[in-house]
């Protein structure tokens, strides 16, 4: 996917870059409004990553050129100024989710992703591992046909996990997804292994779940 | 009580005390005045009586062959009576009193005026009476009189009471639904003046006016400052964890290099989660939150009870459901008021006794919804709650690895979202009461 990456904090922009590079994505990059613009105007892209508070301006301007130039490129706002009115404005005009700084990068894919999912309308999106197959758009994970009954937050926590398989998780990236940005204290980073820990139990019922690895220490990694 | 409702009361309890007290002193006053116009009509009578006898003589009255029999007589009713007679000597002054007299066999009470005087040399007593019973009839009568227009003149004046009240406080009425209801919310505040030709209303609407745009400037500054503070502490922190997904995301880390990048990791999130709750808190006070969704109570306890229950579990604490009553919160902000309830039933796995259990309970009353978290385990100190409530400490524990910031979210968005909330502990038990406007 061809990507527009507007962000004024160059430390930050490189390395949201790097990571989209890591996934095989083209970056482009803009640091202002005026640069935008011109990118916006002269190539074609699939998603565009906006920050808002811009050196010459607000970034949610710049939602005018995507409407102009860009008709099939989703837009995710990625912001530290968490305004409810830049939230309102962002989707009355166009923007297709919202993310607050500081966010992992994780978070970033798992969104672009559902957004993906989400305008192609295709929602078999099926993922085989072990013998299970877990559904992205639905709260569903089978067995050979049979569907096995998990709590929402162990749908979630699977889910993000199978998104982001072969890749270590720690338990605050997880944590983050499951109780979002305001959780109550570092406590639930904890309440993770008790979820991991059922969700195992759950799965093992019906086959190995040697693909859900503990990283000692760190946290836990889907292989496959 | 509404105001309008307490003038009309007070109008009613006024005019009903009269009315009481007329009832009561009524009677005494109407036969006072009856008795003294009675008696002034008896005078009257005298007086014909008198010039008359002066004119034609006694012969009409008396006659000369028996001068000893009197004159009797009265009217076909009994009502009044006259009797003339003679007497051996005369009294020094008229008097009037009631007397009882038979009158062909009937007992009759009556006002009598008594006249004794001179005539031709010889001494005579004039008794003039009105029947008591007439002199009642009157009173009844008047008194009944009274009473309707009383009772009319009452029901008139609460309906004029009602009418005017509510014209004259309609510019008040204005106030309080369209400036004052919006105290809380002063960025929907509309500064159009209220029309009113009484001067206090004027007055009171101007400076509320004046206030609130006092209060929007300071809301409008401190959302910007909030803004700015949020843009400024959160940036770095972005970097610094963009830089340590970056690193995790290596390959070839050593077990030690992971290990401290953990640490570092451990240590941003606890400066992010320090971030996230201050400028939370600003934001709520700020109120920079919408009030527009419709949360089906019974639903979220559910859910926060199948989230929840294992957590418990693995610390072998049980939660129970023991009551979810449907109830439907409306115009509310449902993030927050999941967040609120969700901070205290994890505040309650924290603090249960090991082994206890935790009971959660959503209930229907005629005025509220509840919901009540009560959980075994020693309780919050109440004046410590009361700081708490006040926003002046945080209540953090290090070995409860707390923060300290979930019960003052918990108490600031209640206030937001206009619930009650209550924290209790008793007989070393620890409730949490919310209570729902319906």
């Amino acid at each position: 996917m061809r990507i527009l990456l507007v962000e004024d904090e160059i430390s930050l922009a490189n390395e949201i870059r790097d990571f989209l590079k890591s996934e095989n994505h083209l970056v482009d990059y803009s640091n202002t409004i005026a640069s935008a613009s011109d990118n916006l105007a002269s190539n074609s892209y699939d998603f565009v990553l906006l920050d808002l508070g811009l050196p010459d301006g607000n970034g949610l301007t710049l939602l005018k050129d995507v409407s102009n130039y860009q008709k099939n490129a989703s837009v995710i706002i990625l912001t530290a100024r968490s305004e409810i009115n830049d939230k309102i404005i962002g989707f009355e005009s166009g923007a297709d989710d919202y993310l607050s700084k500081p966010f992992s990068f994780l978070e970033l894919k798992a969104r672009m992703q559902a957004i993906l999912r989400r305008k192609s309308g295709w929602n078999k999106d099926v993922i085989q591992i072990g013998g299970f197959e877990i559904s992205l758009n639905n709260n569903v994970v089978a067995h050979e046909g049979k569907e096995i009954k998990l709590t929402k937050k162990e749908y979630i926590l699977l889910q993000f996990m199978v998104i982001n398989k072969n890749r270590i998780l720690n338990r605050f990236q997880l944590a983050e997804h499951l109780w979002g940005d305001h959780l109550d204290d570092e406590y639930q980073s904890n309440y993770i292994d008790v979820h991991v820990k059922n969700l195992r139990k759950k799965l093992g019922m019906y086959a190995a779940v040697d693909w859900l690895e503990t990283v000692r220490g760190l946290g836990y990694k889907i292989i496959s | 009580m509404r105001l309008f409702a307490k003038l009309l009361l007070f109008n009613l309890l006024g005019k009903g005390f009269f009315l009481l007290i007329f009832l009561m002193s009524g009677p005494y006053v109407l036969r006072y005045f009856i008795l003294k116009n009675t008696d002034q009509q008896l005078v009257e009578e005298k007086e014909k009586v008198i010039s008359i006898i002066q004119k034609e003589g006694m012969q009409n009255f008396i006659s000369e062959e028996n001068p000893d029999i009197g004159f009797g007589s009265y009217n076909i009713l009994k009502e009044e009576y006259i009797l003339l007679e003679k007497i051996q000597e005369t009294y020094a002054n008229d008097s009037i009193s009631i007397q009882e007299r038979i009158i062909e066999e009937d007992e009759i009470s009556y006002r009598v005026f008594a006249h004794t005087f001179e005539y031709a040399g010889e001494f005579y007593l004039l008794e003039i009476g009105r029947s008591l019973n007439t002199i009642e009839q009157i009173e009844s009568i008047f008194f009944r009189i009274s009473i309707g227009i009383l009772f009319l003149f009452l029901a008139f004046s609460v309906f004029l009471d009602m009418t005017i009240s509510k014209r004259i406080m309609l510019p008040f009425n204005k106030i309080i639904k369209t400036k004052i209801a919006q105290i809380n919310e002063p960025q929907e505040f509309n500064d159009l003046p209220i029309p009113s030709n009484t001067e206090e209303f004027m007055i009171l609407d101007q400076a509320i006016s004046e206030m609130m745009k006092r209060i929007q400037k300071s809301f409008n500054q401190e959302r910007i400052f909030i803004s700015h503070a949020s843009h400024e502490l959160k940036t770095p922190i972005s970097v610094l964890q963009s830089k340590l997904e970056a690193m995790f995301s290596a390959e070839n880390l050593s077990q030690i290099q992971s290990e401290k990048l953990m640490d570092m990791q451990h240590t941003l999130q606890k400066m992010k989660k320090s971030v996230n709750a201050l400028l939370l808190i600003s934001k709520v006070n700020n109120a920079q939150f919408l009030k527009t969704e419709n949360i089906e109570m019974s639903q979220m306890l559910s859910e926060l009870l199948e989230d929840w229950a294992e957590i418990g579990q693995s610390k072998g604490v049980e939660l129970i459901l023991l009551e979810n009553q449907f109830f439907v919160f409306e115009n509310t902000n449902q993030s927050l008021c999941h967040m609120m309830i969700q901070n205290a039933i994890s505040n309650a796995v924290k603090y249960v006794s090991k082994g206890g259990k935790i009971t959660l309970s959503g209930i229907v009353n005629p005025d509220f919804y509840e919901i009540i978290i009560e959980n075994e385990g020693e309780g919050i100190d109440q004046n410590l709650l009361h700081q708490v409530k006040n926003g002046l400490v945080f209540l953090k524990e290090v070995d409860k690895e707390k923060s300290g910031f979930g019960l003052q979210i918990m108490y600031k968005i209640a206030i937001f979202l206009g619930v009650q909330l209550d924290v209790k502990s008793l007989n070393g038990k620890t409730l949490v009461f919310f209570r729902f406007p319906k």
